[in-house]
């Protein structure tokens, strides 16, 4: 059994301690790769892949026969990365618009999913009993060894990409200049793509597949309403999946039959809504000090008029 | 024609429930195999009986196929244990209910008997209570009677002569959960399968989720268990064979973090009997298996250790 860090095991229960490490690491590394991906507009492409991963999962069992978290995992990351393959390959050979495109393999994924996994269950496959829980996660079953896993990736995960940084930057900001520039833009695109989709696997424990896109997407869109710049905003974005998860679980422990996947996502959506009020400059409050600044006390609403 | 005879007779042997004209007098569907096995043992020889779901599933979570739908059809009764057990199925059911019998076995108990579990429903897990499933067989054999009067009277002996055995089992049972001590006669398992069971024989039913496998137990309700296991030094706790297992791993890993060391009980028999051949194959044979496992757990701890070894 692994031994507690002495304060910290003294003042929370074991399970909230395993549960809270796991999770805050899934949801800091999420922001991280989570900012690169929403600036590159793939948050949907995040989706798909979550909703993908449902079909791997399934298979896994039904080929292994094992629960162990991390062979469940394995397959869904399979099926996650086949399902973005399709993506690119749709969007490459039949023109089909992007948004149209995702929405095609989500959907088409995510039933290939449900049928499966309703088969097995209805067939009676040993174990399949509650692998429909992976639809909506199950944080509060972690367990330390599969805490270990998440956080392990996680971390590897962020060093990805501290290491690839510039490249990536390059990439997320300004492809077709990267391209002219001779860097191999394809290659490194498809390397974030990866790296959300690996992200989007890891957060399937915490999350399930249905809520683990807002562990990618939500942090970085809060951290973007409170800084311009790429670093900065990592930084935060991964500080706000973190604070996410921790406030998160402390809440799911503190009172019965809350849910602890969605409860985390609940707690960045209210980052979210703060910062659309507080942030500096992109803020409503700010926004709406600007106009009286300026004079223009129906500047919110010319704002709306022009969306 | 020899062979056609041959294979005639090779053919006869196969079914299931030859009555004088070789054909079961009543094909009969039922939902569950707790409830196949009620039926087969009113039914006897002189029926039909096919399971929809098969040995170790969820029926919480159960969806219907095509094919369940062409079953149900083709039946001549539908049996089921309703009260919600069949979230999924209910409808179909109902639909079904207008063109042919169905008989919903918990809708036939006293209402005063059963569990309520909020919002005008009751705990749908009604046949761990030997006593409470013995009033069951009637309602399956007056609806088998209509269907086929013939048989009637052979029915009503079979359904009398169950709900006897079934009598019988409640005495067993009570009596060999005598031997764990009271402080100890705490059931926790992923799924509350068991609450008429513990009300029935006075065992305290825990369980990790709430009544349907798709509520998802909380942080709370973990940290909270994990309290009551190490404060009562429960020995073992029980894990279902079609609830996954994940929540209590967890579990254990709390409880022995603070120094208790809590063992795998064993696999209990909860919403799906056995096998054919199992020692669960029918409702009598799994409440005993299930009383060994959980006897054998909580009254030696030294016991259970080669259990969850296994």
């Amino acid at each position: 059994m692994m031994p507690l860090p002495g304060v910290l095991g003294a003042l929370l229960p074991y399970n909230t301690l395993v549960v809270a490490c796991g999770v805050a690491a899934v949801g800091c590394a999420a922001g991280v790769v989570g900012t690169l991906g929403v600036l590159r507009r793939r948050a949907l492409v995040a989706d798909a892949a979550a909703h993908a991963t449902l079909v791997g999962v399934a298979l896994a069992l039904l080929v292994t026969g094992q629960r162990s978290l991390a062979v469940l995992l394995a397959g869904g990351l399979g099926s996650a990365i086949l399902a973005l393959g399709l993506l690119v390959l749709i969007r490459a050979v039949t023109r089909t618009r992007d948004d149209a495109a995702t929405a095609i393999v989500l959907s088409v994924s995510f039933g290939l999913g449900i049928v499966l996994i309703s088969g097995m269950v209805a067939r009676g496959v040993p174990g399949s009993g509650g692998l429909e829980r992976f639809l909506l996660g199950h944080a509060a079953a972690l367990t330390a060894a599969d805490a270990m896993l998440l956080g392990t990736v996680s971390v590897l995960v962020i060093l990805a990409v501290a290491i690839g940084l510039k490249e990536a930057t390059m990439v997320a900001f300004d492809p077709a200049f990267a391209a002219a520039a001779g860097w191999p833009a394809a290659m490194i695109d498809l390397v974030l793509v990866a790296l959300v989709a690996v992200m989007v696997v890891v957060g399937l424990p915490a999350a399930g597949a249905v809520l683990v896109t807002a562990l990618v997407v939500i942090p970085p869109v809060v951290a973007r309403q409170w800084t311009d710049r790429l670093v900065p905003m990592l930084v935060l974005a991964g500080g706000v999946g973190l604070a996410s998860g921790v406030i998160g679980v402390a809440v799911s422990s503190a009172s019965p039959r809350l849910p602890t996947g969605p409860v985390v996502v609940l707690v960045a959506a209210g980052c979210f809504a703060v910062s659309l009020v507080v942030a500096p400059r992109r803020g409503l409050l700010a926004r709406w000090r600007a106009g009286h600044r300026r004079g223009r006390t129906d500047y919110l609403l010319m704002t709306e008029d022009h969306r | 024609m020899l062979r056609l005879m041959i294979f005639g007779v090779i053919a006869s042997l196969w079914l299931p429930v030859p009555t004088a004209w070789g054909e079961p007098a009543v094909r009969v569907v039922a939902t569950t195999t707790v409830v196949a096995d009620l039926v087969r043992q009113v039914g006897g020889d002189r029926i039909a009986v096919e399971s929809l779901m098969a040995e170790g599933v969820d029926p919480h979570s159960y969806r219907a196929t095509p094919r369940d739908a062409n079953r149900l059809a083709r039946a001549e009764l539908v049996v089921a244990n309703g009260l919600h057990l069949e979230g999924k199925l209910a409808t179909l059911l109902s639909r079904l209910s207008s063109r042919r019998p169905v008989v919903f076995l918990g809708e036939s108990l006293p209402e005063e008997r059963l569990l309520p579990i909020g919002n005008g429903l009751f705990d749908p897990h009604i046949w761990f209570d030997a006593a409470l499933w013995s009033q069951c067989p009637t309602a399956v054999a007056a609806a088998l009677g209509k269907l086929d009067p013939a048989g009637a009277a052979n029915y009503r002996q079979r359904a009398a002569v169950y709900t006897t055995r079934l009598a019988h089992l409640d005495t067993q049972v009570r009596d060999r959960l005598a031997a764990i001590p009271a402080r100890r006669r705490v059931l926790i398992t992923a799924h509350d399968a068991f609450r008429y069971f513990g009300r029935a024989y006075d065992v305290e039913v825990i369980g990790v989720q709430g009544t349907s496998t798709e509520s998802e137990a909380g942080l709370a309700d973990m940290n909270r268990l994990v309290e009551l296991v190490v404060s009562r030094q429960i020995p073992a706790v029980f894990v279902e064979t079609s609830v996954s297992d994940r929540n209590l791993m967890a579990l254990q890993e709390g409880a022995a973090a603070r120094g208790q060391q809590v063992r795998l009980g064993g696999r209990l028999y909860s919403d799906a009997l056995g096998a054919p051949g199992s020692d669960g194959d029918t409702l009598e044979r799994a409440l005993l298996a299930n009383v060994t496992t959980i006897v054998r757990a909580l009254a030696d701890p030294e016991m259970s250790a080669e259990v969850a070894d296994e």
